[in-house]
């Protein structure tokens, strides 16, 4: 099957440049429409901020609960951008093409947002500089380099500078056909980015080397980022679910689930947003949902070890964790809708191919994982949190307040807003690679058959 | 049209006698072909060698701890050998051409694991059950095991059930996957060759509709055979070894188990890429690009090696509980911290630095040398962990009621009869793979004349590139 | 400047906890409070489920009906020599100092809420809200201790403070500390001794001798603590030795 249409570098302009040269009329009220949801939750911060963490619904044992969840959730959408743009990169898989910006910039905006929550979470959040800042402001004290808090903000700063990186270098063509286009300010700005970029062989060359540098050295980044995430929990004995030695390549296998899922969203958005159609096609939703199949297999392998593994000791206080986390109201309910909607609806429907290739119904299968992997997290940490020990006179439950709610809301709709606003000023599908695909792709005649047929180099 | 005016044809100066180069490898009519022979009667010498050595580890028992050389051979040889058909199937799945010329050395690592499964018996019978002191602790204490309230008896027969399947997907893959070269041996072979090919290619006559079959089967038993792959390490790793060992919880072991499986069939099958060429006559076919390829993926599974191991290491070394010391302690500085060293350096540190370099993974020589240095350390690596799981608890006693590790083990080094297992087994594994090929084609027949019409060299501007189809 | 082989300390500060002698009274619980600030675990506090008591007392039913018996262990912080809170705080607020005391740094906390997660005892607990107190008992408030503010941690510090006095006055008086000069709040109001403060090195306190009692354990052993406080275990005519929480 045959998807591809053979486009002239004109209309591929015209049609991908349509949000940044002129404004769809649907985006001015949306970005405003976020900006009050944005607002409302900088507000519930100050709240928060004002009068102490007895405004959430944290309590002794459950000392972390939605926040640390939702930095959990943000880090794993993060995993997406590197997952489909470096992976697929060095694995050369023609069909990333399309798909590479709006991934690399779903890492940069929800790391952005997940660095929010620790600092939001902490009890004195105007202090957090003694805890993320490599220095010791005069009071003789560096930040403790053994705890896994500390191995954080390096993993997560290190990662989100190399994503920045990694976004701008592949900008910066596209950045040199925008500064041919406009005029007055929006000229001066885009000279600027562009960096003086003309397109002449040396460059193409340079930026070529860059992405294929960026790419290897950022996987390890990528591996390493969610598994100390996940280290912050594992590392812990004192807390029953949580030191189990999978965490780490499950978080991460957890994480490329949520990643990508997250981006089928987006491109699903993308297309009926700025009518894409001949850019975001069908196979491309195939060939990520096949990629999704593998990684959602891979994830529930590991979920069956975490699970098995936590009643393999056979130890009481380890017992009675799984069995809140299973059987009891309401996190039995919570633990229904995590295995249906994280593996058990969305995987087999994506076995069908007329699943695969239907636009609508990738878009609802990929929200559904990122709710189930939203829960994941959450139950993971928080029945952890009231089973700690035998000690039952602490045993408690936690109760989510409606300012947490509110400060998640907050975060879709800031990392929303941030996407909207980029789309105004860059093309959120790159034209370089878009054009540079038309030339890669082509047919072959076989007997017969004709079919696709892409040109790699001979090593 | 802009775009394919850019692409013009280039020269094929590719060999087109694959039939005639590969029936003729291993017939015996060269003077490789008698160095094979003699080979093969060296390994059929080991493996008896070998069998006697299981029969004096039998007269000379003395209880579980003396067989972990025997569950460490074992474990080696389903990590190589079972590992290796995974190479046929990942890229596959995944459209790869470059694979197609060293899928049939990939495959051809299944027929080992109905040996494995055969034998794994004497093994069983040195196997703890579950209820092993069920008269002196009572019938609800059982040791710690993926099994729970299972029958007594199911570690030891779903065991030996889990990997038969295996052995008889992946022999069914095999199978599967050499139907179209048994049909050009009958087709274009001799005598006793011919009979033989007749006989198994069942008809097959190349109708659309055999394709057809033929790619639905190899898919079917891929997915089947990676799916048990999972299993197998997954009860196999557990069940003899970590389940042996009061106080080791470790949720990663199963897929740190897997993956070094991958690492291991990836060398297994750049060695027989190396073999193919030296001995089979075969450089037209298998070279660089599969040597290239093969070795990227040798170094990604060797640096995720290091980060599996590395995961369960840095929960056990900073949880610090005392089942977290002891089981470090077990298996990294107590006992055998030599040898953790050594598997260190030559399961990962060697092998990464060699095959970081670009130079040295496009070449024939380089994967081989790393390849041969992950399988001598994967030996080395299991050796750590059955001997030392094997040799954790003499009294099954404890085993049912304790779950920390209370008394470190010594030391231990094999005896003769262990040599001899040591040596034996592998070498009838290799023998069996050996006497197929008599039969089989090294390289797989079908897939490179396909490869040879999926993909064309042409020019694309002033540059030599290559037309890669991708068929659905 | 004192050199860091200076500060070490002669003393190792701990505590053994008769669990045999506890009748479950309280009073622990109430001098604690009393000497150190504690925030009032009032009923919304309490609904809220943050309430504050460094040392608590554990009610536990043991045997079979009808020959049921309340068993009361005291719990507070382990002051563990292997700490698990100690290494996960990014800003060294929780550390181990020279006399065997696990020390909360209140100014350093910036309240990531870690070092709570990483007790396996449940010591620590967070000031959610800014603490007050009502008019009538301003006035109680322990000058010797400090009032923490909101989002940092506490728990019990083996009333540091009376350590302090208590070897500051030796030295002003010139003479040597005496096992059972300092006692913290909980052991001077325990009416039956079942808690008892001193120092290990001292080999002739009564906490050194009781440390090799028969019927010695620690809390969670097996996570390898090793904690500054010891129990002794509960004897019974009927069960024999009860041994914590296994």
């Amino acid at each position: 099957m045959q998807q591809r249409r053979i486009l002239d570098e004109f209309t591929v302009n015209h049609e991908l440049l349509r949000g940044n040269l002129a404004t769809p009329k649907w985006w001015l009220p949306t970005v405003l429409g976020l900006l009050v949801v944005v607002l409302f939750g900088f507000t519930l911060m100050g709240i928060m901020f004002n009068r102490g963490l007895g405004v959430t619904g944290l309590s002794r044992p459950v000392y972390w609960g939605l926040f640390i969840t939702t930095f959990v959730f943000w880090v794993g959408i993060s995993h997406a951008g590197i997952m489909i743009s470096a992976i697929l990169r060095l694995t050369q898989a023609e069909w990333r093409r399309p798909v590479t910006r709006a991934a690399e910039l779903l890492t940069v905006f929800s790391l952005l947002t997940a660095l929010f929550f620790p600092l939001i979470h902490a009890g004195r959040p105007w202090r957090i500089f003694y805890w993320i800042t490599p220095y010791d402001f005069a009071r003789g004290i560096f930040p403790n380099a053994r705890s896994p808090l500390v191995w954080d903000p390096f993993a997560i700063g290190t990662y989100l500078t190399g994503s920045t990186l990694f976004l701008y270098v592949a900008l910066l063509p596209d950045l040199g056909v925008l500064r041919d286009r406009t005029t007055g300010w929006k000229r001066s700005f885009y000279t600027v980015a562009s960096l003086g970029w003309r397109g002449n062989p040396r460059q193409w060359r340079l930026q070529t080397v860059a992405g294929i540098l960026l790419s290897a050295l950022m996987l390890p980044i990528f591996v390493s980022v969610h598994s100390i995430v996940s280290w912050d929990f594992a590392v812990t004995p004192a807390v029953e679910g949580w030191h189990s030695t999978v965490f780490a390549p499950y978080f991460v296998v957890g994480a490329v689930h949520s990643g990508v899922s997250a981006v089928v969203t987006m491109m699903a958005l993308m297309r009926w947003l700025w009518g894409w159609d001949n850019y975001i096609r069908p196979e491309h939703f195939d060939a990520l949902a096949r990629l999704l199949i593998v990684v959602a297999c891979a994830w529930l392998a590991l979920t069956f070890a975490e699970l098995i593994f936590g009643v393999y000791s056979l130890e009481a206080p380890e017992r009675a964790l799984r069995e809140m986390q299973m059987f009891e109201w309401p996190w039995n309910l919570l633990f229904i809708i995590f295995f249906l909607t994280g593996f058990a609806i969305p995987v087999p429907l994506w076995f069908f191919k007329r699943v695969r290739n239907n636009i609508a119904m990738m878009f609802w299968t990929s929200i559904l994982v990122n709710i189930g992997m939203w829960l994941e997290r959450f139950l993971i940490i928080v029945p952890g949190l009231s089973r700690k020990q035998p000690f039952v006179f602490t045993w408690d439950s936690y109760q989510v307040s409606p300012l947490e709610w509110g400060l998640l809301l907050w975060s879709f709709a800031w990392v929303m807003m941030l996407m909207l606003l980029f789309s105004k000023f860059f093309p959120l599908i790159p034209l370089f690679e878009t054009k540079e695909s038309q030339v890669f792709t082509t047919d072959v005649q076989i007997g017969r058959v004709t079919m696709p047929a892409v040109i790699r180099e001979l090593d | 049209m802009a775009t394919t005016s850019l692409i013009t044809d280039a020269p094929d100066d590719r060999p087109s006698n694959i039939e005639s180069t590969a029936l003729l490898a291993g017939e015996g009519r060269t003077a490789a072909g008698t160095g094979l022979k003699r080979f093969m009667w060296l390994l059929a010498a080991l493996s008896v060698i070998g069998f006697v050595g299981i029969v004096f580890r039998f007269i000379n028992d003395d209880g579980r701890q003396d067989w972990g050389f025997y569950a460490a051979t074992l474990a080696w040889m389903l990590t190589i050998f079972g590992g290796a058909p995974m190479v046929a199937i990942a890229p596959a799945l995944a459209k790869a051409n470059w694979v197609r010329p060293v899928a049939r050395i990939a495959s051809l690592g299944a027929i080992v694991t109905a040996i494995i499964a055969l034998l794994m018996i004497p093994l069983l019978f040195k196997f703890p059950a579950l209820t092993q002191f069920s008269e002196v602790l009572g019938d609800d204490v059982r040791r710690r095991s993926i099994w729970f309230d299972s029958r007594d008896y199911a570690p030891h027969f779903w065991n030996v059930l889990i990997l038969l399947t295996l052995a008889l997907v992946g022999i069914a893959m095999a199978y599967v996957m050499a139907i179209p070269d048994f049909a050009a041996i009958r087709d274009h072979g001799t005598g006793w060759k011919q009979r033989w090919g007749k006989k198994l290619a069942r008809g097959f006559y190349g109708r659309p509709q055999q394709w057809e079959w033929l790619k639905m089967r190899i898919g079917i038993t891929g997915a089947l055979y990676f799916a048990m792959l999972l299993y197998t390490n997954f009860t196999f790793s557990l069940d003899f070894a970590v389940s042996l060992v009061p106080g080791w919880k470790d949720s990663l072991f199963p897929f740190y188990h897997t993956i070094s499986t991958f690492q291991a069939g990836i060398a297994f099958t750049i060695i027989g890429v190396w073999a193919a060429r030296r001995w089979g006559g075969m450089n037209k076919y298998v070279g660089h690009e599969q040597m290239w390829s093969l070795g990227k993926f040798m170094l990604a599974t060797t640096l995720l090696w290091f980060y599996f191991f590395y995961s369960s290491f840095i929960v056990f070394w900073y949880g610090r509980s005392e089942s977290d010391s002891a089981t470090i302690k077990l298996l990294v500085s107590g006992p055998y911290i030599y040898l953790f060293w050594t598997v260190f350096f030559l399961v990962f540190i060697i092998p990464w630095w060699i095959m970081i370099w670009n130079k040295v993974r496009d070449s024939v020589w380089g994967p081989p040398i790393a390849a041969f240095i992950i399988l001598i350390g994967l030996f080395l690596d299991r050796i750590r962990i059955y001997v030392a799981s094997w040799s954790a608890v003499p009294d099954d006693l404890e085993l049912a009621t304790t779950s920390i590790l209370q008394d470190m083990p010594d030391t231990m080094w094999p005896d003769v009869f262990d040599v001899f297992i040591m040596v034996g087994l592998p070498a009838l594994g290799l023998l069996s793979i050996l006497l197929v090929t008599r039969l089989v084609p090294l390289v797989s027949l079908w897939e490179i004349q396909q490869s040879r019409l999926i993909t064309k060299p042409v020019r694309f501007l002033r540059s030599h590139v290559q037309l890669v189809g991708k068929p659905d | 400047m004192v050199t860091a082989a200076e500060r070490v300390s002669s003393h190792k500060w701990g505590m053994v906890v008769d669990v045999d002698r506890c009748t479950g009274c309280q009073a622990c619980v109430m001098a604690c409070q009393a000497e150190n600030n504690i925030p009032l675990s009032t009923e919304d506090i309490y609904r809220q489920k943050r309430t504050f008591a460094w040392i608590r007392v554990e009610r536990y039913w043991y045997g079979d009906f009808p020959d049921v018996k309340a068993r009361f262990i005291p719990i507070m912080c382990q002051h563990c020599e292997n700490a698990p809170c100690e290494p996960v705080c990014p800003v060294f607020a929780t550390y181990h100092n020279t006399e065997g005391m696990n020390v909360q740094i209140y100014n350093r906390c910036v309240g990531t809420r870690y070092c709570a997660n990483g007790c396996p005892y449940n010591v620590r607990f967070f000031n959610y809200w800014e603490p007050v107190w009502p008019v009538s008992l301003r006035n109680q408030l322990n000058p010797d201790v400090t009032v923490r503010s909101r989002g940092i941690m506490e728990k019990c510090s083996f009333c540091v403070q009376r350590i302090r006095r208590g070897v500051r006055e030796a030295a002003r008086d010139g003479h040597d500390l005496q096992d059972g000069d300092i006692g913290t709040a909980c052991t001077d109001a325990c009416p039956t001794n079942a808690l008892v403060f001193g120092d290990y090195n001292d080999e002739n306190s009564r906490v050194s001798i009781m440390a090799k009692d028969d019927r010695k354990y620690t809390l969670l052993d097996a996570l390898n603590t090793d904690p500054n406080v010891l129990y002794l275990a509960q004897v019974d005519a009927t069960g024999g030795a009860i041994g914590g929480h296994d």
